[in-house]
């Protein structure tokens, strides 16, 4: 029989099947933790960093990714603090400025609250969200890409750079990459770089009724589990 | 060897061979450490032990060459026991005259003494040395005393003795809290105690637990663990099988990364000469217990001396860290409970059981006991490895132990802990050194890492370099690591380069601030460190690259420029043939000059010049 465990999370008291992340919890009881590296029915690897929570423990809070964070009784997480939001733009800032070139990232900033660019822009094609990677091993147990090098020369790429047998082109990939989807006024070139901000208007519901879902459609870009529920 | 499967035959094998090393007259002590090596000790061994038999002094005199001593800059080492003579940058052809002069007619060769650059004296015996006087080694004394090839050696001075104890008298619980009332934490940076971590794993159900040992040093110019590991292997194995009959482990790993070839080759040896003699293996000294320790070779990357990295790396996977929202201790290798320890910590272990929790924790602060390693290097006359209790100031590791500062100009700041760790300016110099009180300071005390910086080095310069290290070394899993490190390094390159903003700096340390809380591992948490430490301590000299385009220690390159005074310059065109630019004109015997634009900042007029005609601004 299903077990659950009972957590707070921002003041709200969420039950959550036992061995579930924080994310899918508040996801679930419709708070919309940003998350971009997450997908339901995939493993989550806490890479992107944007779904991070604060778990507060005797008083003092650690922030920590809400993905790889496993529901435990008594949880006392804090989704939205000043604290929280002020990092998560931060790391938010640091995608765009990366790959501005995605309707996901471009509302992922805006959601977020990032109202301007401080980096120069540098219009990369790949934010190594592991998105592809994942499900190409875990869902169809292809395998037939991965992560190559290491650090600034972190790569998705073919098993030496070669296409291989086992791949089943699928397609997968590109179909779950955040960045497959251009901002709305197609890509934009090297040099003209924006926050395009499009989305903000249609953020004011939310911001107004903090906690609550409004299923802003903005998660169609990045499959949020609100909009495929 | 003979395979021991008693309690009391360890003993009696110590007591045979302590009979059998009486019989040498002296012994001739050797360093045959990497630093040692790389200045030809291996032929100076050779050639001793030669002329040793050419003199028909062998059955007399004991050879033996060891790890290393930590004072590499003045190797090879030699130490004559007993009476501890000490000769230092001995080459293969002083052989014939060390063994004349020295072994046979006990004159010293005052060429071969070392001489103290504090007070330009010749010492002739190693404890007079400032630099192993001002120490309090423990660890590192054990080097002189054995060839870490041979377990003989190591059992000789009373090796696997706390095993032995550990296993007839003493229940694991005992031993874990014997750890714990010592106060040992672990030396690898965090300072995790280690006591409570061994309760931890050892409270977890399952048969199936593992002890690594962690000796994938990666900090530039620190090599405690390296030198620990290649000097005495036996004593880090002991200290690791304590530990895994401690938590109930049956596996070890001793995880070493493939650019320390020395500790790799003695680490197997260590390993291979204790199966032999039944200390590793089924039923150790005929008790229940079993282990046995399996050498796995690091690739060389940096983050693999992170727990949950290094643990994928042994498993064969690409080293990447995972969260650690459940312990290690719970689930670490192949989701085993695991205990992680540094080579320091293992080797710390033996001597707790041997001589009690009181006798180490008599040593330290209050929340930090016993001694630590630290490899001393940058601006300071002595440089190498130094041991001293918690709790000794870092102005005393500078001056007294370092001999103060190399090249006359003053010491600024001292960088402790590694790429992680932070820069701490004179004022803090008299901070104890010790897990807590350097957390307190914007630093840590990471694996021991500790660079002398004077005032010809510019921080802004430092964090630069650091920046691009780690920017190297990350792994590229997570956002604030990847992105943001690079982005540090970005903004500080933009500020050394005369092209820094006002606003940079707040922008700086706001992201850097990001990085290391929202980072996934311990290596992005603390990687924002030399930026934060240095803009707290030395935000005048970040304020000078940013408002005034200048580099107060004339370092970066594009705020400086070079120029000879002509009432200083004599015109003898030393200058002038050195510089590989040809960017400097002049006639003979005139006052030369520097052409700007064809001035590539290199340095070398300056270090020609011996007139000090030439100055940067």
């Amino acid at each position: 029989m299903q077990q659950y465990v009972t957590l707070s999370i921002d003041g709200v008291p969420v039950r959550a099947p036992k061995g579930s992340s924080v994310l899918d919890a508040a996801l679930n009881h419709g708070i919309c933790i940003p998350h971009l590296c997450h997908v339901p029915t995939l493993s989550d690897t806490g890479a992107c960093r944007l779904c991070i929570v604060e778990h507060v423990r005797n008083g003092w809070g650690k922030v920590t990714a809400s993905c790889t964070l496993t529901v435990q009784e008594g949880m006392v997480i804090l989704s939205n603090s000043e604290k929280v939001k002020k990092l998560r733009r931060n790391i938010a800032e640091l995608l765009v400025a990366q790959a501005p070139n995605s309707r996901a990232v471009q509302d992922i900033a805006v959601r977020c609250g990032v109202k301007e660019v401080r980096y120069p822009f540098r219009n990369e094609n790949c934010i190594q969200c592991g998105r592809c990677v994942r499900y190409c091993k875990e869902i169809w147990r292809a395998d037939a890409i991965g992560f190559l090098g290491r650090g600034k020369n972190r790569r998705v790429d073919f098993p030496f750079g070669v296409k291989p047998e086992f791949c089943k082109n699928c397609g997968s990939c590109t179909l779950y990459c955040p960045m497959s989807v251009t901002p709305c006024e197609g890509p934009m070139k090297r040099g003209q770089e924006r926050l395009c901000g499009k989305c903000e208007s249609q953020l004011s519901l939310a911001e107004n009724v903090p906690g609550a879902c409004v299923r802003c459609e903005l998660g169609k870009g990045f499959q949020c589990a609100r909009h495929t529920a | 060897m003979p395979r021991l499967r008693k309690s009391g035959e360890l003993k009696a094998l110590q007591r045979e061979l302590q009979e059998k090393n009486r019989n040498f007259r002296s012994t001739i002590v050797i360093c045959g450490g990497t630093g040692c090596q790389a200045s030809k000790s291996p032929e100076v061994i050779a050639a001793i032990r030669k002329e040793i038999a050419r003199q028909g002094l062998d059955k007399d005199i004991l050879v033996r060459s060891t790890g290393c001593h930590g004072f590499c800059e003045q190797g090879p080492i030699m130490v004559f026991e007993p009476g501890n003579l000490f000769y230092c940058h001995v080459s293969p052809e002083d052989a014939a005259a060390i063994v004349e002069k020295t072994v046979i007619k006990g004159e010293i060769i005052e060429e071969l003494l070392y001489t103290d650059p504090v007070s330009g004296l010749k010492v002739a015996k190693e404890e007079d040395i400032p630099f192993y006087s001002s120490q309090d080694r423990f660890l590192l004394s054990y080097s002189k005393k054995v060839d870490p090839c041979s377990i003989e050696d190591y059992i000789a001075i009373g090796g696997y003795s706390a095993i032995e104890r550990a296993l007839s008298e003493i229940d694991p619980e005992t031993v874990i809290s014997e750890i714990s009332a010592a106060g040992l934490r672990g030396r690898g940076g965090a300072g995790f105690p280690t006591g409570r971590k061994w309760a931890e794993a050892r409270e977890v159900p399952g048969d199936e637990k593992y002890v690594i040992c962690n000796a994938d040093e990666g900090d530039p110019g620190a090599y405690m663990d390296r030198c620990l590991l290649e000097a005495n292997p036996h004593l880090v194995l002991e200290g690791m099988m304590i530990g895994a009959w401690a938590v109930g482990a049956s596996q070890g790993y001793i995880y070493v990364r493939k650019e320390y070839p020395l500790a790799v080759k003695h680490a197997r040896i260590a390993v291979q000469q204790a199966r032999e003699m039944g200390l590793l293996g089924e039923n150790i000294l005929g008790s229940s217990f079993s282990f046995d320790v399996e050498i796995a070779r690091g690739g060389g990357a940096f983050v693999c001396g992170e727990s949950t990295a290094l643990m994928a790396s042994i498993e064969g996977k690409v080293g990447e860290p995972r969260p650690k929202d459940v312990h290690t201790v719970k689930e670490g290798l192949w989701n085993k409970p695991t205990v992680l320890n540094n080579v320091e910590t293992w080797a710390n272990v033996p001597s707790i059981i041997m001589n009690g929790s009181s006798w180490f924790a008599s040593k330290g602060t209050k929340g930090s006991k016993g001694t630590k390693i630290f490899a001393l290097t940058g601006q300071v006359k002595n440089t190498g490895l130094v041991e001293v209790a918690m709790g000794t100031t870092l102005r005393s590791i500078v001056f007294d132990i370092g001999g103060g500062p190399k090249n006359g100009k003053a010491i600024k700041a001292v960088q402790t802990g590694g790429p992680s760790g932070g820069c701490l300016p004179v004022s803090k110099f008299d901070q104890p050194v010790d897990f807590d009180s350097l957390t307190d300071a914007g630093s840590m005390m990471g694996s021991g890492g500790m660079v002398v910086m004077d005032e010809g080095t510019c921080m802004v310069d430092v964090a630069k370099y650091f920046l691009s290290f780690l920017q190297d070394e990350s792994c590229g899993k997570c956002v604030p690591c990847r992105i943001g490190v690079d982005r540090m390094l970005e903004i500080v390159t933009d500020i050394t380069e005369g092209r820094g903003r006002p606003e940079q700096l707040s922008l700086l340390k706001e992201l850097a601030e990001t990085v290391s809380e929202t980072s996934l591992c311990g290596l992005g948490k603390t990687a924002s460190n030399p930026v934060l430490s240095t803009l707290r301590y030395f935000q005048e000299e970040y304020a000078a690259h940013v408002n005034h385009k200048s580099c107060p220690a004339g370092v970066c390159k594009a705020l400086i420029n070079y120029t000879i005074r002509p009432e200083k310059c004599s015109g003898c065109g030393l200058c002038l043939k050195a510089c590989p630019h040809e960017a400097i004109t002049g006639e003979k015997k005139k006052a030369h000059y520097i052409k700007p634009q064809e001035c590539m900042k290199c340095g070398i007029c300056v270090s020609e010049c011996k007139f000090e005609a030439i100055t940067v601004n």
